[in-house]
């Protein structure tokens, strides 16, 4: 421990145990637990608590305390269990009777403080931290510990039951691997006696009528199974899985979602693949659970790696229920082949349907959410049946937006219950979306294409922007997935009429009075012209339409997320050429101000950071492709934008103008590779005729002005940025020799002395025109690598250091309480 | 019984399963706010703050607690989020774009347009003082936000079919609303933070007699009676005023959005009173946007504003310039407005770290800092701060902290639970020894239960629902045909048959329901034998009752049929032999449903047996 905190802990103890002084900022013991954890993890406890005799005092004088504050006595409880949790300092603790005092019936657990859940709290966690070795189990027996554990799985408080629960499944499990209990048998019989009583207070729990206490039961089981590998698990299986069993033959199913976390949890565990009785428990309970009830189970069974084919093929099928039976219920004549045998639309999940709105909209919920998360798995069932499931999607977006026919009752039922209903439609198009990545036959496709754009179209859409932005998405991957012409260089015919339907609806969109339709139009456009810019039916298309115009006006929307995003779409647009500055109408013959010139206005002028610093994302990427605006005058360009982005407010702004910056460089001396600029030698610096014109280069577009300023910038990632700059610069230019010594020229001591008023807060005037040379000879004489050192902790590590949080704690004894709440 | 469930999930506690637990003040804290309510079936989470006090994932609540059972988009119905404070919002970005919550979140429409700068504010310092890369994004706030329905106050927004919502005004911060939760007849009223007294830009808190099954009421200053406002103004401007004209500089750290407007109203209207010159600046560059916001959402502040709107608007500030970084090294006296509001990082702290070491200048700050910043070092006194590189920097200019939170008071708590007049009251946000002086005052004043329930434990409330019933004017009329005019006072019984139908619950005449229901009527009725010792035939037993029953039910109609049996209205006795004992008669009393007292009545009497022939 560091001498000055050591120097400052007695104090603090005595202000811990002081009922008049009490600890103000809430978060003050939690940092200070943080701190004695990193301490006790580095060293040994003892010697600690040897050191400094005020923290065995502190403990004692908690427990003596009339009345002590119940977040100081958990505090307590946890910094013994901390302690406690290496054996030696454990029989430290012991001989002064103090964990006993703490952890058993004379301590707070008969006291008046146990009310407090922050009390019951801090002694499970302490209890958890001390639980490490062979004598903690048998403290454990002997202060009837594991009892109270017992009660405390019923907490009112979510917290302390929940933390019960895992404190008994860490203690069966070092009770199981304690060395001194040998290899214990998996029938349990010459269990030790800790893990005895734990395994059969869990059976009479399982035993129970009442599910709060089945549920803890399953829930220390499936924690167990999902953390415990050791051979015991098995012994542990085969002696309550009967029980289990019991449990599924009951109606209704008590605790059925903790019964389907622990056997999915066993299934997983290496017990799992050892018991054949398994798989069959698990079919029967996909069986025995309503629809609803058996999603979360299939989804479990169908991501496990090894499970039988036959369990599989059951959990695929009530999966595929629900939209088996939407398939039915839209089928206008027997259609094509639906979902493979077992998922034809049981009657179980039609009742489910017809029952009520909220069952019906859950269970469709469900199965999407989870056929779409099945989808993206390596281990989904094959054959996938991609074509009824998107017919199935397709149907169910028709229900919603009452464009479909229902020839059925069921079919009835639905449309009246999933018209208009944003919950479905968000999740089938979500789902439609993942589909885009297989194929379907055209016919299917083209339905996929015509309902997207009826969702597109729809001004229903627009108050649920999130349904809009849903679609667009969906779109976005089905336009994105689908298949090249045979000549493969363009878009294929149903492709061409889709983007001809799309963009006045697209255009549509981009007028909304609703930004958030607006915004979710322009990074549609930016997405799809990112991957087709280079189409030429997209770009016929487009250019056709009055996108780009529409985009362009959007730079000067009144919602700052819209102008960034219409930043981004037209340096997109312009990227590849799609995106042609207009004419006056009045004057055709005057050209108005290109687009590098709008966006650098915007990035001067505009009161939001969003779309300044889009637009340094566009120019950045502008230089990387080497965009027509700036390879017309590169250095004017860089020059330019630098001078811009350095007065900018925003430190966002401005590590963009840094790594604009870094490409300018990359370009002019070579990539970094690995960026980092000392890791290797560097044989591919610059020759120093061409060095000396790089550096010429840099003065001019004034990069070292902007750069060396940035170093001392009070917002810490601008002048991280600025180091790491200078120092591939210098180590660029170092190996060859670079220009010549400057030595201490005026112009080197005037570098200096600005870095230093700078450095010390100042702004100061620019620097002017600056020397190659003495730029060179600054940078070779600072110390960038400690600067880097530095800037590489956080800027408030002072303040958050242990010492500090001594400091601010005996500081504000008294001081801050009151003033708590006015931190909002 | 259908029942109500309130869960504040406010700060980690033990157990928790995705970050190491903390001791925190149990659901009495004011750290974050972040409340479950299950409601008629439909879950709704209420805020969802952050605890700007730790810099690692403890900050957000643990959403893991939210269900065990499935995704949360498919557990929770929508989100509310109350107002624009961090420890309101600042987990939302969190909980929606990295937690994976993809369903509806509701707030007001200053609510959804100042969060983001909020969100924005602090995701940058986060990133700024850390490069934590386990941080939402700017992307991550615009998509959140793309999810939020904005609502109006007092509209009454219907979430599903089931479920509505409603916003009251609640001062505190512009925006701030309390939400009425309604499912079918049960309620829940959310106030979230709110302010009972007008201040100088926003007006005070109103709800109307709502009745709500539960009040859930913020208790921040639970027994604070605070002193007018007006007094701290009046000390704040003092103070600057005299710095200023002693050539000082006075910084005063902010957060964006919220007190900053407040102080630069206060002292514009101050300067242009007192004809000052020394300048104002506002820091962030964001001033522009956040009086964009104030001058848009003019609706939502107080009576004064809006009626000087017209002449002028309060936010339109003559003498409060944008700051740039070469303005803090001028000479002479001003005053700033820099972010952070905490001092742990960015402008805010580099300008303290400039004019730290004269006595001349001052530093006002306007909310409480939380620990491991160097706003909480110098408020709790100390002088000497450790800087980089070993330095020490020594704090000569003056440290002031000034409160200009808007939180209601016991006092106004008190009020707003008189004018919902709720059935129960719970209690969250606050400090427990003192939320259980007010739970008593609460208890005592209204008569009603109040809770107060530490993060993590569940308060459960049982409720009976009023169902509304339709009476047929057809049973009403006959029911008045019987006599008796309906009188308030004097509650009757009336029999019908209730029929539930379209959703809809209707008491009727039995005929009636028959009819509407297409049902045939069924009798059914009760047999009991009673054994009589009676040697004579079963004829002369049966006439032998029916005059024993004439003579004791004088206001019944009893009468002799030509087959031998007796009828008492609607129950019917007839003799048989005794099949074994022929001196034994069987009598079978038999009756409907509707004469069951009588029938069991005329049991117990021929049971006593007839009396002698005379």
């Amino acid at each position: 421990m560091d001498p000055e905190c050591s120097r400052l802990l007695p104090a603090l103890c005595a202000v811990l145990v002081d009922p008049r002084q009490p600890v103000a900022d809430d978060t003050c013991l939690e940092k200070l637990l943080d701190w004695f954890k990193t301490v006790t993890e580095a060293g040994p406890s003892l010697l600690l608590l040897q050191e400094n005799p005020c923290l065995v005092e502190l403990l004692f004088r908690v427990l003596k305390a009339h009345d002590p504050h119940p977040r100081v006595l958990s505090f307590s409880l946890r910094l013994a269990g901390l302690f406690a949790a290496q054996e030696d300092c454990f029989q430290y603790l012991q001989q002064g009777e103090l964990l006993p005092m703490l952890f058993g019936e004379a301590g707070p657990l008969g006291g008046a403080a146990w009310t407090a859940p922050t009390v019951r709290s801090g002694w499970l966690q302490g209890l958890r931290s001390l639980a490490q070795h062979p004598s903690a189990l048998l403290f454990l027996a002997d202060c009837g510990a594991v009892d109270t554990i017992f009660s405390l799985q019923g907490d009112s408080s979510l917290f302390v039951a929940s933390a019960a629960g895992q404190l008994l499944v860490h203690i069966l499990a070092l009770a199981m691997q304690s060395p001194a209990e040998g290899h214990p048998s998996p029938q349990g019989c010459d269990w030790p006696a800790c893990a005895q009583k734990i395994v059969c207070h869990v059976e009479d729990s399982l035993h129970s009528t009442a599910t709060p206490q089945v549920t803890q039961a399953l829930n220390v089981l499936t924690t167990t199974f999902g953390h415990c590998h050791g051979p015991w698990t098995q012994g542990l299986w085969v002696r309550l899985s009967p029980l289990v069993a019991c449990l599924l033959e009951k109606d209704p199913i008590p605790a059925s979602h903790s019964l389907m976390d622990l056997l999915l949890s066993v299934a997983r565990s290496p017990v799992g693949s050892s018991d054949c009785g398994l798989w069959e428990t698990l079919a029967q309970t996909l069986s025995h659970l309503s629809p609803i009830q058996a999603g979360p189970l299939a989804l479990g069974i169908l991501k496990l790696q090894d499970c039988p084919q036959a369990l599989k093929t059951q959990a695929f099928g009530v999966l595929l229920q629900p939209l088996a039976c939407v398939l039915k219920a839209a089928a206008q004549s027997p259609g094509p082949p639906g979902f493979p045998e077992g998922a034809t639309g049981d009657s179980m999940t039609v009742d489910t349907f017809l029952s009520s709105k909220s069952a019906c909209v859950g269970l469709l919920c469900q199965a999407l959410a989870h056929l779409e998360l099945l989808q993206l798995l390596p281990q989904r069932p094959s054959p996938w049946p991609q074509a009824p499931l998107l017919r199935a999607a397709v149907a169910i977006l028709r229900f919603c937006n009452g464009s479909a026919a229902p020839t059925s009752d069921v079919g009835g039922h639905l449309c009246a219950v999933l018209a208009g209903c944003v919950r479905v439609q968000r999740a089938a198009l979500d789902f439609l979306g993942t589909l885009s990545q297989g194929t379907g036959p055209q016919e299917l496709v083209t339905q996929v294409f015509a309902v997207l754009l009826e969702y597109l179209t729809s001004p229903d859409s627009s108050p649920t922007v999130q349904v809009l932005k849903k679609a667009f998405q969906a779109t976005l991957r089905w336009l994105l997935g689908s298949p090249k012409a045979p000549s493969c260089c363009d878009l294929d015919p149903h492709t061409q009429l889709f983007l001809r339907e799309l963009l006045p609806v697209l255009r549509k969109r981009l007028c909304s009075p609703c930004w958030e339709a607006r915004d979710s139009g322009l990074e549609f456009l930016t997405q799809v012209t990112r991957h087709w810019g280079g189409q030429a039916a997209f770009r016929h298309a487009l250019l056709a339409s009055e996108v780009p115009e529409l985009t362009r006006q959007l730079l000067r929307d009144p919602e700052s997320y819209v102008r960034a995003s219409a930043v981004t779409a037209t340096g997109q647009l312009s990227s590849w050429g799609l995106y042609t500055t207009p004419t006056s109408p009045e004057h055709p013959e005057v050209q108005q101000e290109s687009l590098f010139t709008e966006l650098l206005h915007i990035l001067s002028t505009d009161s939001e950071g969003f779309p300044r610093r889009a637009v340094m994302q566009v120019f950045t990427q502008w230089l990387k492709d080497g965009h027509a605006d700036v390879a017309e005058d590169l250095e004017q360009f860089v020059a330019r934008v630098l001078q811009v982005a350095s007065r900018d407010l925003d430190w966002e702004v401005r590590a963009q103008g840094l790594e604009l910056a870094l490409v300018f460089l990359e370009q002019l001396l070579g990539h970094p590779g690995s960026r980092c600029p000392y890791a290797v030698a560097l044989p591919e610096a610059a020759a120093p005729a061409t060095l000396a014109q790089v550096l010429q280069a840099l003065c001019r577009v004034q990069l070292f002005e902007f750069a060396l300023r940035a170093l001392f910038d009070c917002d810490r990632p601008v002048a991280q940025k600025s180091c790491d700059l200078l120092l591939f610069l210098r180590a660029k230019a170092t190996p060859c020799g670079g220009p010549q010594e400057a030595g201490a020229s005026p112009d080197v001591v005037s570098v200096e002395a600005a870095l230093q008023r700078w450095q010390a807060g100042e702004q100061g005037q620019p620097l002017g025109e600056l020397e190659p040379e003495a730029v060179m000879a600054v940078l070779r004489s600072m110390d960038l690598e400690g600067l880097r050192g530095t800037l590489a902790k956080s800027s408030d590590h002072i303040e958050k250091s242990p010492q500090s949080l001594l400091q601010d704690l005996l500081a504000s004894v008294g001081v801050l309480g009151e003033n708590e709440a006015d931190c909002y | 019984m259908p029942e109500i469930r309130v869960t504040p999930l406010g700060a980690a506690e033990a157990g928790s399963t995705s970050h190491p637990p903390s001791c925190s003040g149990a659901g009495q804290d004011v750290g974050r706010s972040c409340i479950l309510v299950s409601i008629g079936g439909k879950n709704v989470m209420l805020d969802c703050g952050m605890h700007m006090g730790f810099s690692d994932d403890r900050r957000f609540p643990d959403f893991s607690y939210i269900t065990r059972n499935g995704r949360l988009t498919d557990f929770l119905d929508c989100v509310i989020i109350s107002h624009f404070h961090l420890d309101h919002c600042g987990a939302l970005p969190y909980f929606s774009e990295m937690v994976g919550y993809d369903g509806p979140i509701y707030m007001t429409q200053p609510t959804q347009a100042i969060c983001p700068i909020l969100l924005e504010d602090y995701r940058k310092i986060a990133v700024d003082k850390k490069g934590e890369a386990n941080f939402f994004t700017s992307q991550m706030i615009k998509d959140c936000m793309k999810k939020v329905v904005a609502v109006h106050l007092h509209q009454t927004v219907q979430v599903d079919d089931e479920l509505e919502i409603k916003a009251y005004y609640a001062g505190h911060v512009l925006g701030a609303a309390m939400f009425q939760i309604k499912v079918g007849s049960e309620s829940v009223v959310y106030t979230g933070d709110y302010n009972m007294t007008p201040d100088r830009h926003l007006g005070a808190a109103w709800i109307d007699k709502c009745r709500p099954n539960l009040l859930i009421t913020e208790s921040t200053y639970a027994t604070t009676i605070r002193d007018s406002k007006r007094c701290r103004e009046r000390d704040f401007l003092k103070k600057v005023h005299e710095t200023v004209e002693r050539g000082g500089k006075v910084l005063i750290p902010v957060f964006a959005l919220g007190r900053a407007q407040e102080l630069c109203i206060l002292l514009e209207t101050f300067w242009e009173r007192m004809d000052l010159k020394a300048p104002i600046y506002f820091s962030t560059g964001l001033t522009e946007k956040a009086n964009h916001y104030y001058k848009l959402f003019i609706p939502w502040t107080n009576q004064k504003i809006r009626k000087t709107f017209v002449q002028r608007n309060m936010f339109e500030f003559k003498h409060i310039k944008a700051f740039d970084r070469a303005f803090a090294d001028s000479p002479g006296p001003m005053v700033v407005f820099a972010t952070p509001g905490m001092l742990h990082a960015g402008q805010s702290l580099q300008i303290f770290r400039k004019w730290a070491g004269s006595e001349r200048n001052m530093v006002i700050m306007p909310g409480y800092c939380v620990q491991g910043t160097v706003g909480h070092k110098i408020l709790s006194g100390q002088r000497k701060l450790e800087m980089e590189g070993r330095q020490v920097l020594e704090v000569k200019m003056q440290v002031e902290y000034m409160s200009f939170s808007a939180h209601a008071d016991a006092k106004g708590i008190m009020q707003l639970v008189g004018q919902a007049e709720p059935e129960n009251v719970l209690l969250v946000h606050g400090e427990a020894k003192k939320m259980e002086f007010l739970k008593q005052k609460i208890e005592q004043e209204f008569r009603v239960s109040c809770y107060m329930p530490a993060n993590g434990e569940t308060v459960t409330l049982s409720t009976s629902p009023s169902i509304p019933v339709g009476i047929s004017l057809g049973l009403l009329k006959r029911e008045m045909a019987q006599g008796l005019l309906p009188d308030a006072k004097k509650p009757r019984l009336l029999h019908g048959t209730l029929i539930m139908k379209d959703s809809n619950f209707r008491l009727v005449s039995s005929e009636q329901a028959l009819k509407e229901l297409g049902l045939s009527e069924h009798q059914l009725r009760f047999t009991c034998r009673v054994h009589l010792h009676d040697t004579r035939k079963e004829q002369e037993t049966a006439l032998r009752v029916y005059s024993h029953l004439k003579s004791v039910l004088k206001d019944h109609c009893v009468q002799h049929l030509p087959d031998g049996s007796v009828t008492v209205e609607s129950i019917l006795i007839q003799a048989a032999a005794h099949s074994e004992d022929p001196s034994t008669k069987v009598l079978l009393v038999s009756w409907t449903y509707q004469d069951e007292e009588l029938g069991s009545y005329l049991t117990s009497l021929l049971k006593k047996g007839l009396p002698q022939a005379s």
